[in-house]
């Protein structure tokens, strides 16, 4: 799992206006003196990188707070177009929904943390809790869970022990010996479950995709609220669902050379 | 197409029906290269069979070959098939047809375009016991025949489980598509291709996907039950046009002896026929069975009933359909068992009869 290199040389200002980003994107928009405050900047600093941004289409002014701009939509679709489980399995992903009226989910792993890279809402599901992008911590969410249970123990609690475990509900994993029998559980299964863990109410179900070769590629996910997700479905009908749609998805990319589809 | 040196083969896919196909080109003998994007397998059938192997259909028919069989999953035929006809190739492709009666139609479009010869191995209608049956039929030996009756069950039979085998997206189906297309179009030959008129009947999928299955063989890999769902056993009845009727009994796991037989029913005389290989074999050799009976009463004399049984070779259907095949493809001329035309058919009535009863479990 590759994290992002923090040593080395790297240019501040670069460094500086993806922290602006960032910001913009927590707190939905910002004043120019709310983000030299959160920045530790002046004034006209905090401005200069503004407008630049602006002046770029990436960021843009109404009243008068900064906001993020259409122009990242525009490389953040470039980036899930590229990620191969996304070419792959968006069509799968968009059935799970219909079928099961649930919210289903591809999700890619990156910088040990789960991306949402596609979500389609069934017909009973309500506004999802995580937005299309959004980031999740791996210990608490089913796909995040999926994920380290492909690595062996020793590096999946390095990762764990490197970004915390945050407790998040009564039922979040906060223990590494807890974590360690629940990865070994979703090996021998193949399928990881979120207990409401992550969100009160609210259980899910995931599966990873791998390639021919053994490379990781992201998870299918279905969520829903526990009233809907009882015993029965949550424990054996959906795993049986999701694992299904990602088996196909495997043996459809494996043979993917061989076909026109890409 | 080819001279005297023989032709040329290329096997896709190179799973165990490929390596099967392999074995029976070598022994015939013909030479052969093969293609799976499997490199695992690339590199077992090179070793296996000293052939030469390629990553891709393109690699692979841009070699030096006359022909290609395509044993891949079933959702890859359609892409690899019409591959082929452009590149002026001959394909026998492994049964059904396709994974879905559209990809099956563009296949017959893509194969009369090209003019090209193109089978569907449904091999136990190279049986001799089934051609011979056949052949009564033809010659009216049966009178009009009424009923037909096939099953093909299987104690414990799944193929592959939790592989492509059992995935309704890859194959298209469970046993129905599987082992029930042999059945399919040894009834709709010997019914002679009438059309159907209404179908009923039900399916079920209450073996493979426990986690309990227990089996004495398996063909292919056993991945548990982590993808499944497609029907395990279908009962269907079939209503001809012309009044001629079917009954289906098709299964790959069910609480019942193993099964592979036909019984023709016509209003002069009837037929059975029994193929059955158990699986339940623990012996090299295999519990292969190749009866044909026909029924008859007759009054000469006094009224009495006949019993014929019919005393004939073992074939090995597997190479007679490969002979065919590539009897064909050095004469040019498209063969009338098992071709592309029929082959939708079957895939016609499979996809009608999942239509009626279900396809999902």
């Amino acid at each position: 799992m590759g994290g992002s290199d923090t040593q080395g040389r790297s240019i501040k200002s670069v460094r500086k206006a993806f922290r602006i980003l960032e910001l913009l994107r927590e707190h939905d928009g910002m004043s120019v003196t709310d983000l030299s405050v959160e920045l530790g900047e002046s004034k006209s600093t905090a401005h200069h990188y503004l407008s630049t941004m602006e002046s770029e289409g990436y960021v843009s002014k109404e009243g008068g707070e900064y906001r993020l701009d259409l122009a990242l939509l525009t490389l953040g679709g470039a980036v899930r177009e590229r990620e191969e489980i996304y070419r792959r399995a968006r069509g799968d992903v968009y059935r799970l929904a219909n079928e099961t009226g649930e919210v289903a989910r591809l999700i890619a792993e990156h910088d040990n943390s789960g991306i949402v890279l596609y979500q389609v809402m069934g017909d009973e599901a309500a506004e999802p809790h995580v937005p299309l992008g959004g980031r999740e911590p791996l210990h608490c969410t089913a796909a995040g869970k999926a994920f380290l249970a492909e690595l062996p123990t020793g590096e999946a609690e390095r990762i764990v022990e490197a970004t915390g475990m945050t407790t998040y509900t009564e039922n979040t994993i906060t223990e590494l010996q807890t974590l360690r029998t629940e990865l070994q559980s979703i090996r021998s299964r193949g399928v990881a479950f979120d207990d409401e863990e992550r969100f009160d109410g609210i259980r899910c179900v995931a599966t990873t995709v791998n390639t021919v070769s053994g490379d990781l590629i992201g998870a299918i996910s279905v969520s829903g609220p526990t009233e809907r997700l009882t015993d029965q479905r949550f424990e054996e009908e959906l795993p049986r669902t999701v694992q299904n749609i990602a088996g196909a998805v495997e043996i459809t990319s494996k043979y993917s050379t061989w076909t026109d589809e890409q | 197409m080819a001279d005297d040196k023989g032709l040329r083969i290329g096997i896709l896919g190179l799973g165990a029906l490929g390596q099967n196909i392999a074995t029976a080109l070598s022994e015939l003998p013909y030479e052969f290269s093969g293609a799976d994007a499997d490199p695992e397998l690339r590199t077992a059938f090179a070793e296996e069979y000293d052939a030469e192997t390629y990553d891709t259909p393109e690699a692979l028919m841009q070699s030096d070959i006359d022909a290609i069989v395509i044993a891949t999953p079933n959702k890859f035929h359609e892409a690899i098939a019409t591959k082929a006809f452009e590149h002026g190739l001959d394909v026998l492709l492994e049964k059904p047809l396709a994974h879905t009666l559209d990809s099956a139609r563009r296949i017959e479009e893509a194969a009369e375009r090209a003019e090209a010869i193109c089978m569907v191995g449904f091999h136990h209608r190279y049986r001799n016991v089934v051609e011979i049956a056949k052949r009564y039929v033809e010659q009216g030996y049966f009178g009009d025949v009424t009923h037909i009756e096939g099953k093909f069950v299987r104690r414990r039979g799944v193929p592959g489980r939790g592989t492509w085998y059992t995935s309704a997206e890859i194959a298209g189906g469970g046993a129905l598509i599987d082992i029930g297309s042999h059945v399919l179009y040894n009834v709709l030959d010997f019914l002679e291709w009438a059309a159907i008129e209404d179908v009923s009947g039900t399916v079920r999928s209450d073996f493979g996907h426990n986690d309990d299955y227990a089996y004495l063989n398996m063909w292919g890999e056993d991945e548990k039950g982590t993808i499944y769902n497609v029907e395990d056993a279908i009962n269907a009845f079939l209503v001809f046009e012309d009044g001629s009727t079917a009954n289906l009994e098709i299964a790959w796991a069910e609480n019942t002896r193993s099964t592979h037989s036909y019984r023709i029913l016509g209003k002069k005389a009837g037929a059975e026929i029994d193929i059955t290989n158990t699986l339940n074999a623990v012996e090299p050799v295999p519990d292969q069975r190749n009866d044909l009976t026909i029924y008859e009463v007759r009054s000469v004399g006094t009224d009495h009933f006949v019993d014929s049984e019919i005393m004939t070779e073992q074939n090995n259907p597997f190479r007679t359909e490969l002979e065919t095949f590539l009897e064909a493809v050095r004469s040019g001329t498209r063969p009338e068992r098992c071709n592309v035309h029929r082959a939708l058919e079957v895939q016609g009535l499979l996809s009608e009869i999942y239509e009626e009863c279900g396809d999902r479990v």
